[in-house]
């Protein structure tokens, strides 16, 4: 599986109608806590990996954006997050030691924690990957009225929102979320308003964040070996200079 | 007869049992009930004061331990052998407490062995994981010969002597390699953590800070177990880490400044904000003041002088620690931490649990060097016994004067950083969406009111005001001015669009984000 065929999620805010079919569905396959009366004021939590939220008059989902080069799979000491071929980044419970830092250093403020168990697991979208594997589309997708959210192949949804806006120039700002930022996430997102108002952070760059400890993880090795000869040196040389004046001293009595 | 000798009821023997008490339940509560039934976390807010205080602080307690066994063993500057044992003792004190720590903070603490087997070298945390295992065996094996002595076990000393200088290059290695990675932990969030702390020099900061407090923690000590058991260091070993603390904090003061410079960052930090207030305040107190206090020579070479410097390190770096992992995060998160009751009980009790083992270990092993067994009333670094020392009367006003000036403006800045902290927790309720980028204040100089004429069939003119329509606490032009109205536009006639509709006014008065357009024509109409 290349990178062509990873596949990712597209959400068109324009035609999203804020109907919370894909909050419940996806309360239904993740086996989470029922869905909310008010479901349009809450928040990523455990008891909910996506919701729908309304921001400058328009619907707008939150959910795990599935980086191409994810920062949470980066800074996990125990390689508790996997970014898989597939497309989805999903999370092993059993490897996980709970330091959190995941969720400190993912820019989208997306894992959440199971903060009342005593064996807490971070919880977060995993884009379906049960189903996605076996060839399905994610449930989110499958249930949503207007296509607001699509499921496919990454290049073929980039594809069609580049028609989108090709095609309904004042529809849409000339914008695809998710193509660049932090160098590429797997879920999209096209908009008519500037993008910052919906909620999402626009400016997390387009560069992906791990480069910027791995430049100085990296050094490690060198640092080690380096640091180790020099100081091995210092200690034979200032050795040999205690040596001959102690010597000198004994010759002086 | 012999009657059971109950131990003497001393107010700290007091204080500890309550500290104890408190911390035990907090404990239970803790491992019965979770992270969210103990702590103040939540998942916008992963890391607090378990994270910054305990492990950040714990851990930088062992830079004395590797800067003078290198000093020592490595550069052989034999005059500071006697330190280099109090200093080992603090540093593996420091990391067995940040164990603690992380079996309270981790939410899985049985799978703390994870990274021995699990690995993923682009992650810092997993290097953090390695130095903390590998670093408190190194220390575990420089402590060793203090017991070995104690006890007279020959030849394990033999062993231990022989391994010696290995032991402490890989320990300085360790050290300097852990020290630093505390600070890359926050390289990844760029966008997270406010720009006055946020630099790519971290890791660098984080390092050189630790050495200062390395020494500041040796003199710290050397006073405190003086006054505990008589046993001190000489006052002129402490005079030259003076010397040391001030060049590694120069060393630091001239970094940080370029490092603002460079980035552009260096004005946030007059401004009147929380954050630009809190930073200059641990700069004022860890950085400065001790620079300008112990550059006189006179308050260098006077217990008491050293002995207060010394502490505005500590509480200075303490301050740096929690700001970067907790003021600065909550800059741009919009959401205010503050400790649980547990987690400072928690806190409190491993602070206390280092202090009582700290002092067994004075007690009953070769820590000190054994010839200072002097009357106890010689110097005590207390205010008013130095003040009762004539011939230190006027050095002990020189300290307690610049202390006051110093240390009381830091504490006016902290304060007045409190307060604007308190006006903004009151004024917005957590922001849900995203901050704007670094939140800037100046006196704001808002545009004049606009007046929009009327226009046919509308009931009267309407005046729009700036001021009714920024947050002062959070000025930001670009909500409105991004592309729905364009500024330039303002002597024109009004907009060619309905007011009422999404391209302008109603774009937010839509009776969810502010009043809604149909709330009644006069909120915002003259009528004629």
């Amino acid at each position: 599986m290349g990178i062509s065929s990873q596949k990712a999620l597209l959400f068109d805010s324009t035609r999203c109608i804020g109907c919370g079919a894909c909050y419940v569905a996806c309360k239904q396959v993740n086996r989470l806590p029922p869905a909310q009366e008010n479901f349009l004021d809450e928040k990523l939590s455990a008891a909910s990996v996506t919701v729908v939220n309304q921001r400058n008059g328009r619907f707008v989902r939150r959910l795990c954006m599935h980086c191409q080069n994810p920062t949470c799979v980066s800074v996990c000491p125990v390689a508790a997050l996997e970014k898989t071929v597939e497309g989805p980044v999903i999370y092993h419970a059993d490897r996980c030691m709970g330091c959190r830092y995941c969720m400190q250093a993912c820019p989208f403020n997306v894992p959440t924690y199971e903060w009342n168990q005593t064996q807490p697991r971070i919880k977060k979208c995993t884009m379906c990957y049960e189903r996605v594997k076996q060839g399905k589309s994610t449930a989110c997708a499958e249930v949503c009225p207007t296509g607001a959210t699509l499921f496919g192949n990454r290049d073929e949804l980039i594809e069609e929102a580049r028609a989108r806006i090709r095609a309904h120039p004042a529809q849409y700002i000339n914008h695809i979320y998710g193509l660049q930022e932090v160098g590429g996430t797997s879920v999209l997102v096209l908009s008519d308003v500037p993008i910052e108002t919906l909620g999402y952070p626009t400016h997390v760059g387009t560069e992906p964040l791990p480069m910027l400890t791995w430049e100085v993880l990296r050094k490690i090795p060198n640092f080690v070996v380096v640091g180790s000869v020099l100081l091995g040196g210092i200690w034979w040389i200032t050795k040999r200079r205690v040596e001959v004046q102690r010597a000198e001293q004994q010759e002086e009595v | 007869m012999s009657r059971i000798k109950l131990p003497q009821l001393t107010f700290w023997r007091v204080v500890l049992v309550i500290i104890l008490i408190a911390g035990l339940y907090s404990t239970v509560i803790r491992f019965t009930r979770g992270l969210g039934a103990s702590t103040a976390l939540s998942d916008q807010f992963p890391w607090g004061l378990w994270i910054g205080f305990d492990v950040l602080c714990g851990v930088a307690l062992a830079a004395g331990g590797f800067t003078l066994s290198a000093v020592v063993y490595i550069f052989h500057v034999e005059r500071f052998r006697p330190i280099v044992r109090p200093a080992i003792l603090t540093a593996f004190l420091g990391y067995l407490l940040v164990i603690v720590a992380l079996i309270y903070d981790l939410g899985k603490p049985y799978n703390i062995w994870h990274p021995l087997v699990m690995w993923n070298t682009r992650s810092v945390m997993f290097e953090v994981a390695w130095c903390v295992m590998l670093y408190t065996l190194v220390l575990a094996l420089e402590f060793s010969p203090m017991v070995f002595e104690r006890w007279q076990l020959q030849k394990p000393l033999k062993i231990i002597h022989a391994l010696t200088i290995p032991l402490v290059i890989v320990g300085v290695i360790l050290s300097m390699l852990h020290q630093s990675s505390l600070g890359s932990l926050f390289l990844i969030v760029p966008h997270k953590l406010h720009a006055l702390w946020y630099s790519p020099l971290l890791p660098v900061f984080f390092f050189i800070s630790a050495v200062a407090l390395g020494c500041a923690m040796t003199i710290f000590e050397s006073f405190l177990s003086f006054r505990a058991f008589g046993k001190r260091l000489e006052l002129d070993l402490l005079a030259d880490l003076g010397k040391v603390m001030v060049v590694v904090l120069g060393v630091y003061l001239v970094l940080k400044g370029q490092d603002l410079l460079e980035r552009g960052a260096w004005e946030l930090a007059f401004e009147p904000t929380y954050a630009g207030r809190m930073f200059l305040a641990e700069n004022l107190l860890g950085i400065i003041a001790p620079i300008i206090l112990l550059l006189i020579a006179r308050i260098r070479n006077n217990d008491f002088g050293l002995f207060v410097s010394a502490v505005m390190v500590v509480l200075g770096f303490i301050m740096n620690r929690l700001n970067v992992s907790i003021t600065g995060i909550e800059a741009n998160a919009g959401i205010f931490y503050f400790p649980s009751w547990m987690e400072i009980a928690v806190t409190t009790m491993i602070v206390a649990l280092g202090f009582v083992l700290f002092g067994l270990a004075v007690r009953y092993l070769p820590v000190f060097p054994m010839k200072e067994q002097l009357p106890a009333e010689r110097v005590v670094p207390l205010p008013a016994a130095a003040l009762l020392h004539p011939a230190k009367r006027r050095t002990a006003a020189l300290v307690l004067a610049l202390t006051v000036i110093l240390g009381g403006s830091a504490i006016a800045l902290a304060y007045s950083g409190l307060q604007h902290r308190s006006r903004l927790m009151t004024t917005t309720d957590t922001p849900s969406t995203q901050p704007e980028a670094q939140v800037v204040e100046h006196s704001l100089q808002l545009p004049a009111d606009k007046e929009f004429p009327q226009h046919e069939d509308s009931p009267g003119p309407v005046t729009f005001s700036h001021t009714t329509h920024v947050d002062p606490t959070q000025p930001s032009c670009t909500v409105c001015h991004a592309r729905t109205f364009r500024i330039i536009e303002t002597h024109q006639a009004p907009l060619s669009v309905n007011m009422h509709d999404r391209q302008a006014c109603g774009l937010c008065h839509d009776g969810e984000r502010a009043f809604s357009i149909n709330d009644g024509c006069t909120t915002c109409h003259r009528l004629p």
